[in-house]
């Protein structure tokens, strides 16, 4: 076994080394788009990479753990589009701000509490029903405004998305919150524990006592507030309601979660990760702009990067397994 | 003795059962048990699969219901609605299947469910205490309860199990074949903590289909057959001849053939075959001949039957069928070679479940265009081979996984019958499968070896290996470090297999 303590240290965890990797990658990209554009390594530019960041960085939390135990949630980005579209919505019609908001984020919980019970109780693969409620939120969306709303929004309309606490976007503050209360309750609390437990083994999990069906569907209910929180924050810094937006977000969101170093068969997974995943998706998108590479490219890009993340992973953890057995 | 419940009476046996009956549409599963359990005793249940043992314990663990008897735990008459129930009043079980949860550490699988920490704060440095301190109890103090239980061996999993029962305060532990997945030196251990166990007070129900477990551990043995109980018996009348013939209703005279065989010349030949896990290992067996091979798990002996069938990679080394070269590393050329394997993992590795008995047998043939499969010369091979191996099933067409793991283990050999096999690799051939089916694999073994075919076998149990070997080759840490003749002893082998150091 290696002597170094550093190394040992990294490597004696599957899940720490997946992280180290991870942010290895994200390191090697920030140099070599520094490399490449002179704007890439600038406040600005961090701080926009950041902003834009943050609806996926949130929702992503939300998806690690339903991930973790062994559950998925498609419906995220129509979440994002409804719960935008309704505080839009009730904005426009004279209703404040803050439960306009509070409604849109009760839509989340809603539709996430419908997901989790039906997969929990109906026994329905959670692929499925989440695909279906992708459908239903988008086809809402669409229902209570078929065009983007930009009129009429209160002035205030843009109190997430674009204002700041000192020098720190309140998008990019709210994430770190987000990202801190679950990183807590993953680490230090016995719900988080319980999260492991269900997505490692179930029946192990039941026989302890954990309730299961309560976790579970906390865990959805908590992704679709997550997934309407995003979504304010989106469609506040854009200044709009639209029912169009989000397409495609839950694919990202599930690239970052992978990325990051959840498996897809649960029991495994960690925020950092994610967060660092989410990062890696973001940098992408933003260094690959400021070079001037056509958008279509970076649907190609972000497919290599997901697919190579995981056989990076793969082969690292071979390799750590090889050195064990060694040792 | 710390204890979670109360007891309303201490003299009152732990666990006392009667009458209990279940029944399902068109079987009576378990037909009017009574059974009891005293403090500080291993009650030991046997009987062949489908006798009704699993049907017993998965009524005392709450899994099912009973439709007539009561169930008393420490005197009281309770009813048991699932897994929870059984859980609170004391009584734990530690199923083949352990149920652990790898991502999680030693620590937060024993107090998974009951976690220590004020509201919803999860309380490491509590729960590390206590693991360790339970985990000292029965004698694994080296368990860092920091560590994750997906690192951990199966006998160290099966300690953290106890320690999880210790931490309900379960004073009745059921354990359902404890020993089928572990090493001798781990039995001892796992024997010892029995021990401890015992002498504080808690009651064990111990599932086995091994007599010399039971010899040992048994303060008494409760046979079941057919559904019900037949008797319980002491430990001192517990002899494992009368044991047989109670749970088979008849005398099974000597379980293993006669090995009156007649080698022919050599089939298979091993050349300096390496790989990941094998170093430089020869080896023939001739036709009609047996040989085994013993050691640890570790030691490399499914790897070297992955390695000739060309599953594993082989770096170096060749294998020969009557005295061609095989290419290596294609399972496709092994076959084409008359290579079979049956592999170690029934279930994962050796039946494809939703397919039909037909199917399974046919698996390997590839020269049948599908649409022609269904009728003709398949149809009567798959006949003849289903007949030969004696698999009882209403039909070709029944899904396997609805036959009982010994009809599927004739399944998994018969479909190398089929094909003109001449080398056939067995890896813990009767892994999981009652004394009865052991029996009649071992004999169709024997058969398949008479009728000229070269056996390569690995076997946990030595007594197997012993009994079915004419020859014996010891592996130790993927090196072959020694041969026996089949009229070998335990100890002999057991000596090689551990004390034998190789040559690094």
């Amino acid at each position: 076994m290696n002597r170094n303590p550093a190394i040992h240290w990294i490597i004696s965890d599957r899940q720490r080394l997946q992280t180290v990797v991870t942010l290895l990658v994200l390191l090697l990209m920030i140099a070599a788009f520094s490399f490449l554009n002179p704007r890439f390594l600038t406040l600005t530019n961090f701080q926009n990479v950041a902003r834009n960041t943050a609806p996926l960085i949130i929702s992503a939390s939300a998806m690690t753990v339903v991930m973790i135990a062994r559950g998925l949630d498609l419906s995220v980005g129509s979440v994002l589009a409804a719960s935008s579209v309704v505080a839009a919505t009730l904005a426009v019609q004279g209703v404040p701000l803050p439960l306009a908001f509070l409604a849109a984020i009760l839509l989340g919980c809603l539709i996430g509490f419908a997901n989790g019970a039906i997969i929990v109780k109906m026994r329905v693969s959670p692929i499925i029903v989440t695909l279906g409620a992708l459908n239903i939120a988008r086809g809402l969306a669409y229902l209570i405004t078929p065009s983007a709303i930009l009129v009429g929004l209160p002035r205030n309309w843009g109190s997430i998305g674009t204002s700041s606490i000192g020098p720190f976007p309140m998008p990019i503050l709210l994430a770190v919150l987000v990202v801190a209360i679950y990183a807590f309750v993953t680490r230090r609390t016995k719900f988080g524990k319980h999260i492991y437990a269900v997505g490692g083994n179930e029946e192990a999990a039941r026989l302890s006592g954990v309730n299961v069906e309560r976790t579970l569907i906390t865990l959805y209910v908590l992704s679709g507030a997550m997934a309407a929180l995003a979504g304010l924050v989106l469609s506040t810094r854009v200044g709009s309601g639209d029912p169009n937006i989000g397409v495609g977000f839950e694919l990202e969101v599930i690239a970052a979660v992978i990325i990051g170093g959840t498996s897809l068969s649960g029991g495994e997974g960690r925020i950092l990760g994610t967060v660092i995943g989410a990062v890696i998706v973001g940098v992408l998108s933003n260094g690959l702009n400021l070079s001037g590479v056509e958008p279509f490219w970076q649907y190609v890009a972000q497919g290599v990067v997901l697919i190579a993340a995981v056989v990076v992973d793969k082969r690292v953890n071979e390799g750590v397994l090889r050195m064990g057995a060694r040792a | 003795m710390p204890s979670g419940a109360p007891s309303p009476d201490a003299a009152a046996p732990l666990l006392s059962v009667s009458g209990l009956s279940k029944h399902f549409p068109g079987v009576r599963a378990l037909t009017d048990v009574s059974f009891d359990l005293k403090r500080g005793e291993v009650h030991c249940l046997i009987g062949e699969n489908g006798a009704g043992k699993s049907t017993f314990v998965k009524l005392i663990a709450g899994a099912q219901k009973p439709d007539a008897g009561t169930i008393a735990v420490r005197g009281k008459s309770v009813v048991l609605n699932g897994p929870r129930d059984a859980k609170a009043l004391g009584l734990a079980f530690i199923f083949q299947e352990l149920s652990v949860v790898d991502g999680l550490t030693v620590a937060e699988n024993i107090v998974l469910g009951d976690e220590p920490g004020r509201g919803g704060h999860f309380d490491r440095d509590v729960a590390e205490t206590t693991a360790r301190r339970l985990l000292a109890g029965i004698g694994f103090d080296g368990l860092d309860p920091a560590t994750r239980v997906g690192r951990l061996s199966t006998a160290e999993k099966q300690a953290v199990m106890i320690a999880k029962a210790l931490c309900a305060n379960a004073d009745v532990i059921v354990m359902d074949e404890p020993t089928s997945p572990l090493e001798e030196q781990e039995v001892r251990r796992l024997f010892a903590v029995i021990a401890t166990l015992k002498a504080a007070g808690k009651g064990i129900i111990y599932v086995s289909h091994k007599m010399r477990e039971i010899e040992e551990i048994a303060d008494r043995v409760t046979v079941f057959k057919d559904g019900r109980k037949v008797a319980t018996l002491e430990r001192a009348e517990a002899e494992p001849r009368e044991l047989i013939r109670l749970m088979v209703g008849r005398d099974l005279g000597d379980v293993f053939p006669s090995k009156s065989r007649q080698p022919g010349p050599i089939v298979l030949s091993v050349e300096k075959l390496s790989g990941a896990r094998i170093h430089d290992i020869s080896l023939s067996v001739r036709s009609g001949e047996i040989v085994g091979i013993a050691g640890l798990v570790g030691a490399g002996r499914t790897e070297l039957m992955r390695s000739i069938f060309g599953a594993d990679t082989v770096s170096s080394g060749r294998v020969l069928i009557d005295g061609k070269p095989v290419t290596p590393n294609s399972v496709r050329r092994a076959i084409g070679s008359g290579l079979g394997l049956v592999p170690e993992e029934r279930r994962a590795q050796g039946i494809v479940g939703v397919l039909s008995v037909f199917d399974n047998l046919l698996l390997p043939w590839t020269e049948f265009p599908a649409s022609r499969r269904e009728t003709g010369a398949p149809r009567a091979v798959a006949q003849r081979t289903a007949q030969t191996m004696d698999v009882r099933t209403p039909s070709l067409d029944q899904r396997i996984s609805l036959l009982s793991g010994g009809n599927q283990q004739k399944v998994v050999v018969g479909k190398w019958l089929a094909m003109k096999t001449r080398v056939l690799l067995l890896d813990e051939p009767t892994r999981g499968v009652d004394i009865g089916a052991k029996r009649e694999i071992y004999r169709i073994i024997d058969e398949l070896a008479r009728q000229g075919l070269a056996i390569l076998l690995v076997s946990s149990e030595l007594p197997e290996v012993i009994g079915l070997a004419d020859r014996i080759i010891v592996l130790n840490q993927g090196h072959l470090v020694g041969e026996l003749p089949g009229t070998a002893t335990e100890p002999e082998v057991m000596e090689l297999s551990m004390l034998h150091e190789p040559a690094a």
